[in-house]
């Protein structure tokens, strides 16, 4: 009796905790944005600040030493292929070196680099969201330096994806290749527009409503469309065509993206102080 | 429960968030990371109880929702129900060797990160149920059944209790 007894109270407390989780679910869902939970949600990140902060100080070269372990036979092959290209640039470089500065010239011309003279914020990544389902990281700028939801954060090789949540002092970035991620994009050559989709960490990212007619060549470079209404400022480089391939009476082209950033070892990102069309 | 062990439970939560964001979260195979804060809920249910399960799991699923962008207080949910359900089936068990919790863990873990997916996408994030759903499940169970001896210690040691008198020697 005195067994049953004891089930029935662990039953009950069981019952309760999860009354209580779904009542929190529920009110996450309702209170939208500014409720008690966000504030609650925010002042925990915000006061976990400091301790997340040191804790990538001292951890940062772990998470380099795993990733050279799981990644051993890439960074053999990596390495080779590296040298290789260093002999062909250092050939290059020498010739190359007037081209740049003409590049430079004309860029300051025609103002062609991506997000011209639009404010921005530097900032650095602080962790990886602790999640086998969502692909965000942390950055350690936050409303207190007007960093907002929905700002495009982009590293200098181009797209990183955007502000999510922001508390005072941290903001959560979701990444192009999370699942939940949708990019309008330009084809460079043929200036087509088409929707990309994240497919999950290092995964290439499928493109929808690529027309059977267009043409898309393999390595072609693609940029954020930035049409009206967008969630990106246009020109922003997001990746080069891995693949297309059109499918026998299919309506639509198989078109696959490799992200320009490397998104196992991004340290430093900008947040561009963008929100919306003006 | 002692005053000693309401005070190492909450150190043991904190510190394991902690272990959970800066190390484990770098530390993944195939974009997949070891669900400590999971783990906590399992060992709370071998080494405590049902009730006890419950608690942590439902302490642990908060502290971890506060860094997510899955619905708030879907982790809890599931580890509270992970960790009640630990401490059910293991009551039942009297002198156990040391792979019961590992493989536990295992078992556990992945009933966890299946349950999470699942409510998950009954919530509203479809986002989960992805294809690679069975592997990230695998590797995640993998590595908290290597984390389950230690995890269990610890939670022993937290409940202020002898980790070899239910024979839970790891």
């Amino acid at each position: 009796m005195a067994v049953y007894r004891r089930s029935r109270r662990h039953r009950f407390l069981l019952v309760l905790l999860v009354l209580s989780s779904i009542t929190v679910i529920t009110l996450d869902f309702r209170g939208q944005s500014g409720g008690l939970l966000d504030s609650v949600r925010n002042s925990a990140r915000d006061a976990f600040a400091p301790v997340q902060s040191a804790a990538d100080r001292v951890f940062n070269p772990v998470g380099d030493f795993f990733g050279g372990v799981t990644r051993y036979g890439s960074l053999k092959a990596e390495n080779a292929r590296l040298r290789d290209q260093l002999s062909e640039a250092r050939g290059e470089s020498l010739r190359q070196a007037g081209a740049e500065r003409e590049l430079e010239n004309l860029r300051a011309l025609q103002d062609l680099a991506f997000a011209p003279g639009m404010a921005a914020e530097s900032a650095r990544v602080v962790s990886t969201g602790p999640s086998n389902f969502q692909l965000t990281v942390t950055i350690d700028k936050g409303s207190d330096q007007k960093v907002d939801k929905g700002m495009p954060v982009v590293t200098g090789a181009g797209l990183v994806g955007r502000v999510v949540d922001v508390s005072r002092s941290r903001a959560t970035v979701t990444l192009v290749t999370d699942r939940s991620s949708n990019v309008g994009i330009r084809f460079q050559s043929s200036g087509s527009l088409a929707i990309a989709r994240g497919a999950g960490a290092g995964r290439p990212l499928p493109v929808d409503l690529v027309d059977v007619n267009t043409p898309v060549a393999p390595g072609e470079a693609v940029v954020t469309s930035g049409l009206q209404d967008s969630v990106f400022p246009p020109d922003i480089p997001v990746g080069r065509v891995r693949a297309s391939k059109v499918q026998a009476g299919a309506l639509s082209q198989d078109v696959t993206i490799d992200p320009v950033v490397d998104f196992t070892r991004i340290e430093f990102v900008k947040v561009l102080l963008w929100k919306g069309q003006p | 429960m002692t005053a000693d062990a309401r005070f190492r439970v909450p150190l043991v939560i904190l510190t394991a968030l902690i272990v959970d964001m800066s190390v484990l979260s770098r530390v993944r195979v195939a974009g997949t990371m070891a669900d400590l804060m999971l783990l906590l809920a399992v060992a709370a249910g071998i080494t405590g109880g049902p009730s006890r399960g419950a608690v942590v799991g439902f302490t642990a699923g908060i502290a971890v929702d506060l860094f997510l962008q899955t619905p708030f207080g879907l982790s809890a949910l599931v580890f509270s129900i992970v960790g009640y359900g630990v401490g059910t089936a293991e009551s039942g068990i009297l002198r156990a060797s040391w792979w019961i919790p590992v493989l536990t863990a295992f078992v556990a873990s992945a009933a966890g990160e299946l349950a999470f997916a699942v409510i998950g996408s009954v919530v509203g994030d479809s986002q989960l149920l992805t294809g690679r759903l069975w592997l990230i499940i695998f590797i995640a169970a993998s590595m908290n059944a290597l984390l389950a001896p230690l995890t269990v210690r610890t939670m022993a040691w937290a409940f202020d209790r002898d980790p070899t008198r239910r024979g839970y020697v790891v």
